[in-house]
């Protein structure tokens, strides 16, 4: 019965289930459209890795040697032809094929080079295999040293045809080839691959004579058979995997990196939800609150206490469950979106597994019926008698134990925010995160305390500029302090993490100029785009440009130091320290054939002094010992180790020039056009001046804030949605009120005006506070990552005077339609209601 | 036929229990503290005889309303015992307080309090629905037909006129054959004529169906539809009347109005 009485309700008021369910539907959606996205990219990545180690049973590469998972630069060791002729004679071994890949560029006929830039889908050279990963869609396969076959999209998009010559970008001199061939990769999802004969590929992109690693069939034994028997005649540096593992080595990648995607936009999703929760918290208490004369009379004639929570609480069931419905075809239209938007060549439309349907429903329900908890425990509370009464007020708790428990909570929340953000070694994403959720849970608690006195000085210049209408609005606002501070703190959540973003981001910005001015004494930076380094070649023709002073190459590379991952720059330092303006604390820069400089923090933490030899390993499995020849002050160009040149070049197959630090005589425009024009072989490399490092640097920092802030939107958009919410149902509640007013003669336009003021006041004390609490969140940041190069603290004001802006727009617009609906309002009806 | 007070006092020694389907032995109810301290019920002591109809009538503040709630088991007493039938309320726990609402007590209200989402009849029905019990057919039948609803059970209660409603909250609170009705100025929302019918019905209800009906008034003409009158001053009971009519009651209400006989 109970059930029937719920279902009425809700058929009765639809346009409040509405408004409630929009919460809903808002943050389901956004899970929904994650989840779905991510499986579809998932599945796509699955289709083109089924094209990888096709048929492989085993391979053979070089042993990992750490376990750090950025290793492979480290681990990117050789493999020697002699190797493929010894394994031709292990019993077993079926077409041992040697592969080599590496960096190769297509340069499309209009200049510019073929795919995204610096951190997009890589662009793939391989050396061509009969039978291997592709298949030739056009034309014949590379050989020699001047043909080439590119993939048939990336041909299309660089208008390149079989027989044009095509220029191709590697990591030495740049190549004009023919193309011979199309291939066909299927979807590679924005990756471009050029293939070459296995002669060519080695000379462009590896070593003459060595293979990155060696994949067979099998003409009879097991794979793991196999793979013992070929791990017998290999070097100690090398290892023998099975095709499987190989398969699943190349899905795990892309697996790690999809899910640390869906984690991150599902991080996103929760905000939502958690603000949803806010909102529908609220109403559900307001209904409670309009309903407890209702509720009291079925107290009255017999039913329980738990038959009232129920009856909310199956409420709050209909409601998830017709918001999480929307919400998950809301979120394929997103999901839908966002592959349009992010991924190239998208061919296969969405993939449907069970999660995201499972997913939204548990999420959407789960949510709502949580947040209507309260409300619906509180609703039992009514006492029965209240059914006879006219003036009945729930049973509040009192303000003190709010402020107690508010305060409580955000102290533990910020304590758990410092013990995150210093705590060095663990992860800290745990203790951060449910830090920062205690803590907007506590500022929400307090909210109803701090409103007071902030809604009465915001609305104070209403109340002086309009009058009767303002006052009213004021007062209004202040009537309910506990409504009032739940409808802002839902704006508030989204507001503070729009602002902790963009203060990080100012402060980003800030700091990067900083150092660009303190530690960047080049006058220009040369730097490849894409994964391969710049030509040798390149160097000596920046060198030869008349007015360029110095052009010195640097190098940088992994190594291992006491079983560890290290990374290194290389480089003739005694050039270089100008361009990064390096300040030594002891010792020399002159390091010699063996010698290494550390910054004065590894120094300490190693305890290393000038004149230590450490022994550190490098990719060619050769160990050498290094003696440290000077410490310098922590520099963020260099990072914390430089090794001598010599000691790079010795231990690496292929060097890669990181980039070219150039000094001149002149930083005028000439200058760079020279520069620019002695490379233009180069397509792939790019020349800064310290203008352009700042800009690139604010680029990112803009793109990376822009990326952020849009996630948050959503939030904030959830939160626009409350405040109408909490609006329309304050409008419904003072129904009989409103009547009075017009009856004693409040125009309609006074009362809009008054709906709208109240609304605009709880926007912008919503913002107020979340601004406030973005500021200490930045700054906490800020102050956690000053050692890592964020030295600067920078309050962005313009733009947080800007959300005070949009937060006053919010609050006009949600206020639209209550305020039409109070002006409507029939006056004898209105004074007749109950 | 004028009683004096005092021999309402000792109702509940008097008969035995079985007599009186309701009892209130020395209630006290104070509101507030302090200065704003209000005496409700001063000791009172009452009982509510089985199948009669009883006013309780009293001006504005006299306790009337309290007594009745507290009677009626919606709200709690300060001391004193409440009985209904042999149960003490005072030592009931709310989950077997809703469970005697449930099935021993009938409610009529002043502002009807249907749910308005729900029809005629699914209001009449709602007490035993939410306890889970099956109607009494018949019985239903036959209150709907005294009630004269059966045209209208579809009807949700906003098409309904006042009398209507208040009627379908009659019959709601006979539907499941409670041990005694409290009814709460049934007529205060209602013109005379629907006022008449209502009061008529629940006469009618007590004479030919045995129930037992309390009910708090201020109308002189609604008590005089009453078996007895019981009559409440400054949180006392302080006269009874048997048989009453309006005359005799207005009569026996202008007393209480005069300065110093109310304010004591």
């Amino acid at each position: 019965m109970m059930a029937k009485v719920t279902l009425r309700n809700l058929a009765a008021h639809k346009i409040r289930l509405v408004l409630t369910a929009i919460a809903v539907i808002l943050g389901v959606a956004f899970v929904a459209g994650t989840l779905i996205f991510t499986d579809t990219m998932n599945k796509q990545f699955d289709d083109l890795f089924d094209r990888v180690g096709k048929g492989v049973a085993v391979d053979v590469r070089a042993k990992k040697l750490t376990d750090d998972p950025m290793d492979e630069g480290l681990s990117a060791q050789p493999v020697p032809a002699s190797v493929l002729e010894r394994l031709r004679s292990v019993p077993g071994v079926k077409n041992p094929t040697g592969n080599v890949t590496g960096y190769a560029a297509v340069v499309g006929s209009n200049g510019k080079i073929v795919g995204t830039g610096q951190n997009g889908p890589p662009q793939l050279g391989v050396n061509w295999t009969p039978g291997g990963d592709y298949d030739m869609q056009e034309g014949r396969a590379p050989t020699g040293p001047t043909e080439v076959a590119i993939d048939a999209k990336t041909a299309e998009k660089g208008k390149l045809k079989i027989g044009d010559t095509a220029r191709i970008v590697v990591q030495g001199p740049p190549q004009r080839l023919k193309v011979v061939g199309l291939i066909d990769t299927g979807n590679l999802m924005g990756a471009t691959v050029t293939a070459f004969d296995t002669a060519t590929a080695q000379k462009l992109m590896l070593k003459p004579g060595y293979f990155n690693d060696i994949q067979m069939a099998t003409s009879g034994p097991s794979e793991t058979e196999l793979q013992a028997a070929v791990a017998k005649v290999l070097p100690a540096n090398l290892e023998a995997i099975t095709g499987t593992q190989l398969r699943d080595d190349a899905k795990s990648d892309v697996a790690t990196m999809m899910n640390f995607f869906r984690t991150f936009l599902l991080v996103f999703a929760l905000i939502s939800i958690f603000v949803g929760g806010f909102i529908i918290f609220n109403t559900f208490s307001m209904l409670v609150a309009q309903r407890t004369r209702e509720l009291a009379l079925l107290r009255a004639i017999g039913a329980a206490r738990p038959q009232v929570t129920r009856a909310v609480i199956g409420e709050a069931i209909a409601v998830g469950f017709v918001g999480s419905t929307f919400g998950l075809l809301l979120g394929a239209g997103l999901a839908m979106l966002l592959q349009g938007f992010m991924m190239q060549d998208s061919a296969s439309g969405l993939v449907f597994t069970p999660t995201p349907i499972i997913a939204s429903y548990a999420v959407g329900i789960i949510v709502t019926v949580v947040s209507a908890y309260f409300p619906a425990r509180r609703a039992a509370k009514i006492p029965p008698v209240a059914a006879m009464r006219d003036d009945v007020a729930l049973p509040q708790r009192s303000l003190r134990i709010r402020i107690a428990l508010g305060s409580l909570l955000t102290a533990i929340g910020a304590a758990l925010i410092a013990l995150g953000l210093t705590g060095g070694g663990g992860n800290p994403v745990v203790p951060v995160g449910i830090g920062v959720l205690l803590v907007f849970i506590g500022i929400a608690m307090l909210a109803p305390v701090i409103s007071v006195p902030v809604v009465k000085v915001l609305g104070a210049p209403f109340a002086k500029l309009m009058g009767t209408p303002g006052r009213l609005a004021q007062q209004n606002a202040l009537r309910n302090p506990r409504r009032t501070a739940a409808t802002a703190a839902a704006l508030m959540i989204g507001l503070a993490l729009i602002t902790t973003v963009n203060v990080m981001g100012a402060s980003m910005r800030a700091s990067v100029e900083a150092q660009v001015d303190d530690q960047f004494g080049a006058d220009y930076v040369i730097e490849p785009t894409g994964a391969g380094g710049a030509d040798p070649g390149a160097v000596k023709q920046v060198a030869a440009v008349p007015g360029v002073d110095k052009a010195s190459p640097f190098y940088s590379a992994n190594a291992k130091i006491e079983g560890k991952r290290a990374f290194y720059v290389a480089g003739d330092i005694g050039d270089l320290a100008q361009g990064v303006r390096l300040k030594m604390v002891t010792g020399s820069t002159s390091l010699g054939t063996d010698g290494m400089m550390v910054d004065e923090d590894t120094a300490k933490d190693r305890k290393w002094t000038v004149g230590t030899t450490v022994p550190v390993s490098f990719p060619d499995g050769k160990t050498q010992q290094l003696r440290l020849t000077g410490i310098y002050e922590k520099n963020q160009f260099l990072g914390p180790r430089v090794f001598a040149e010599p000691v790079y070049m010795a231990h690496t197959a292929n060097p890669a020039i990181d980039g070219i630090v150039v000094n001149a005589q002149n930083t005028d425009a000439s200058t760079k056009a020279a520069i620019e024009g002695a490379i233009k072989d180069h397509p792939n490399l790019e020349v800064s001046d310290q203008a352009a490092v700042k800009e690139d640097a604010r680029k990112q920092v803009d793109g990376f804030v822009t990326f952020l802030t849009v996630l948050l939107v959503m939030s904030v958009i959830i939160a626009a949605v409350g405040v109408i919410n909490t609006l329309a149902l304050s409008v419904i509640e003072r129904t009989r009120e409103i009547g009075l007013l017009r009856a004693i003669g409040i125009s309609r336009r006074q009362l809009r005006r008054m709906v709208r003021i109240e609304s605009i006041v709880i926007a912008v004390f919503g913002a107020l506070l979340g601004i406030g609490i973005g500021v200490a969140f930045g700054a906490a940041v800020q102050s956690a990552l000053e050692d890592q190069g964020l030295t600067v603290l920078s309050v962005p004001a313009g733009t947080l005077a800007v959300f005070v802006v949009i937060a006053v727009v919010i609050g006009v617009l949600a206020a639209l339609w209550p305020a039409w609906r109070a002006g409507r309002m029939d006056v004898l009806k209105a004074i007749s209601t109950e | 036929m004028t009683n004096t007070a005092p021999q309402t006092a000792d109702a509940h020694s008097a008969p035995g229990a079985a007599d009186f389907a309701a009892r209130a032995h020395q209630v006290a109810k104070v509101y507030g503290s302090g200065d704003a301290r209000v005496i409700a019920l001063d000791s009172v002591t009452v009982g509510i005889p089985r199948g009669r109809f009883t006013a309780i009538m009293g001006p504005s503040g006299s306790g009337k309303s309290t007594l009745m709630h507290c009677m009626a088991g919606l709200d709690s007493v300060d001391s004193g015992q409440v009985y209904i039938g042999d149960t003490d309320l005072t030592r009931l726990k709310d989950k077997q307080l809703t469970r005697l609402r449930r099935d021993k007590v009938g409610f009529i209200f002043q502002a009807f309090n249907l749910v308005p989402t729900l029809t005629a009849l699914e209001n009449i029905t709602l007490p035993m629905d939410i306890a889970g019990r099956k109607a009494d057919q018949q019985w239903l039948d036959s209150v709907i037909d005294t009630v004269g609803l059966r045209p209208r059970l579809k009807h949700r209660p906003s098409e309904l006129s006042g009398g209507q409603q208040q009627r379908v909250a009659c019959a709601r609170a006979l539907a499941s054959r409670p041990e005694i009705i409290f009814a709460d100025e049934p007529t205060g929302n209602l013109d005379s004529r629907s006022g008449a019918e209502v009061l008529n019905f629940l006469r009618e209800s007590v004479r030919q169906m045995g129930q037992t009906i309390v009910m708090v008034t201020h109308d002189p003409s609604a008590a005089a539809y009453s078996d007895e009158v019981l009559f409440l001053t400054d949180g006392q009971i302080v006269d009874r009347m048997v048989d009453p009519t309006a005359e005799r009651v207005l009569e026996r209400m202008k007393g209480f109005d005069q300065p110093g006989v109310a304010a004591r």
